[in-house]
């Protein structure tokens, strides 16, 4: 019974965490699903969003304040790559697209440090990473209210934004321009609103996965590597669907935990880091497009 | 206003209808340096069908990419002259303007929106128009009507219907913005003849009875000059030859360079000497 509950605490624990990688994987399936772009940056998005919000607070507003400026602020970020980055390459291949990605990183990595500092500072969203007395009271069994609480905000988000994509008109404009730039401009659908569009609300996912993480792990410049973190994520859940980032990130979550304790001591300890990887390598070799990826549509 | 300019304006223009589309002269450049379009001009009358013909890398697309002005996206310039879409300059617009003054291009090689069903394809044709809930329904089968095989398909992806069919969504969704000038580029291209036919009557339907006004790029000399009011022969980036449809078809040289077909009949090219077949006008 012990080791049952152990089992269940593990799981649930690594379930949980796993949530909050489909949280920074969100940011990534938006922009991809929009514009074909692997967005390099969105990890220093997530650092930016964070620690700029931690940073208003440091300036004397209170949350309730801090919050709409930030989320203003990675608006015009949003706004202004579409304007300055994405624009001028309209056109050009998906290799050039990504290395732009890769510099837009370091631009807002360099920014956010210079006018925010290099500190670590610590975020209290009111919610602690502790465990839930309740539960362990009851069942003796330790989960935090973090993971709960990341769990529900993704879970509200993934909703909200699958039924963006599948049920608005701005939703099926979206795809279209993921599908076909060219021919969504030649039918009249404004491409560039689209794009600010995406990369506002990727802005927004950006803070909200970077206040979880910054609560847990501390707002720091490591919280730029939870975009590596996605990676195993998308590959799994698939580039282009937001309910895969969900399941994916599930299955992610619990394999690092459970392969960490259970199969971890066989090599030494310290597998968490890796297995996600070599589950997304599975992946890659079995179904390239991920569980619930677009299909490759190739006619001949 | 003085009196030389008011005279240098030719008498008969002013009495001449408007024409819809007038194209006047243009050069475009891709990239600064490719010179693709060397002063092409043409017009497209109210309610005409009017064919741009010529072989590959003639310029067809790149004329109707112009007058769209989805040329900016490729890296293309129109250098000289000017486009005129119902008496307005089209320079300073984009695609988007154009498409709400009721002009849409159908690119060539079809472009559908593979991954969302025929029909939401042709609902993001309507994307720039406030229309939704019965009245969207309503267009819908307006369109259904003029594509009955589209109807059937409705539910399935368009990356997975035949070339044919995304040919059929491609003009579909064009038409849900409900233009009244469409650019139809290579609508023939990959399909069998007998798709190529079905497509042109549907194209000269909706001419005829939705009043469209249609410029078509074709490499499909015979099928274009069947269904044209009236063809522009474009080639090098020149316009060689123009006249009514029924003229060209008849012409000798057009009958021999592009028809394959000589007093004679029929003619076989392998008899032909290379430089007679390949000098062409030029």
């Amino acid at each position: 019974m012990e080791d049952f509950r152990f089992f269940i605490e593990v799981l649930v624990g690594g379930l949980l965490s796993g949530l909050m990688y489909s949280l920074v994987a969100l940011g990534f399936v938006l922009i991809y699903k929009a514009s074909g772009v692997f967005n390099f940056a969105q990890g220093s998005m997530v650092f930016l969003a964070v620690l700029s919000f931690v940073g208003f607070m440091e300036l004397g507003l209170p949350f309730w304040a801090a919050l709409p400026v930030t989320i203003g602020m990675m608006v015009l970020v949003g706004m202004a790559t579409e304007r300055l980055v994405l624009r001028p390459l309209v056109g050009q291949s998906d290799t050039t697209l990504l290395m732009a990605t890769i510099g837009l990183a370091f631009i807002i990595e360099g920014v956010a440090q210079i006018a925010w500092g290099v500190d670590v500072r610590r975020l209290d969203l009111g919610i602690h990473d502790e465990p839930i007395m309740w539960l362990a009271d009851n069942f003796e069994i330790l989960i935090s209210q973090l993971d709960i609480a990341a769990g529900i905000v993704a879970g509200l988000m993934v909703v909200a934004l699958a039924l963006l994509f599948s049920r608005t008109k701005v939703g099926r404009g979206l795809r279209a321009v993921a599908d076909d730039p060219a021919a969504a401009l030649s039918i009249g659908i404004p491409l560039s609103h689209i794009w600010m569009l995406v990369w506002a609300t990727a802005g927004v996912v950006a803070l909200v996965a970077g206040m979880l993480w910054g609560a847990r792990s501390g707002v720091q410049f490591a919280l730029v590597l939870v975009a590596l973190k996605a990676l195993p994520v998308l590959i799994i859940g698939g580039f282009t669907s937001v309910p895969g980032v969900i399941v994916a990130g599930l299955i992610v979550g619990a394999t690092e935990k459970v392969a960490e304790v259970y199969i971890g001591p066989y090599f030494g300890g310290g597998i968490e880091g890796w297995a996600p990887y070599m589950l997304a390598v599975l992946f890659l070799l079995v179904r390239p497009e991920g569980l619930f990826g677009e299909k490759i549509i190739r006619r001949v | 206003m003085n009196t030389a300019a008011v005279l240098a304006e030719p008498a008969a223009s002013v009495a001449a209808a408007q024409p819809v589309l007038a194209v006047r002269n243009i050069e475009v450049i891709y990239d600064s340096v490719i010179l693709v379009l060397r002063g092409v001009s043409l017009e497209v009358p109210e309610g005409r069908i009017v064919a741009l013909l010529g072989g590959n890398g003639a310029g067809k697309s790149t004329t109707l990419k112009s007058i769209s002005t989805l040329l900016a996206s490729e890296r293309g310039e129109v250098t000289k002259g000017s486009i005129e879409f119902r008496g307005k300059r089209t320079d300073k617009l984009t695609p988007g303007d154009l498409v709400g003054m009721g002009m849409v291009q159908v690119m060539e090689g079809r472009h559908c929106f593979g991954h969302l069903t025929v029909e939401e394809n042709l609902i993001t044709g309507a994307y720039a128009r406030p229309i939704k809930g019965a009245q969207l329904r309503a267009e819908l089968e307006r369109i259904y009507h003029y594509f009955p095989r589209l109807k059937v398909r409705r539910e399935s992806l368009a990356g997975y219907t035949s070339g044919g069919e995304q040919q059929m969504v491609a003009i579909g969704r064009a038409m849900m913005a409900k233009p009244n000038m469409l650019l139809l580029d290579e609508p023939s291209m990959g399909l069998a003849p007998q798709i190529v036919a079905e497509i042109f009557e549907i194209v000269r339907e909706l001419n005829q009875k939705e009043g469209v006004s249609i410029l078509l790029a074709e490499q499909n000399t015979s099928v274009a000059l069947k269904y044209a009011d009236y063809g522009y022969i474009l080639e090098s980036g020149r316009i060689m030859m123009d006249g009514p449809a029924k003229a060209l078809a008849e012409n000798k040289d057009v009958r021999e360079f592009y028809l394959g077909m000589s007093a004679e009949g029929r003619k076989s090219f392998r008899d032909m000497k290379s430089y007679r077949r390949r000098k062409r006008w030029l």
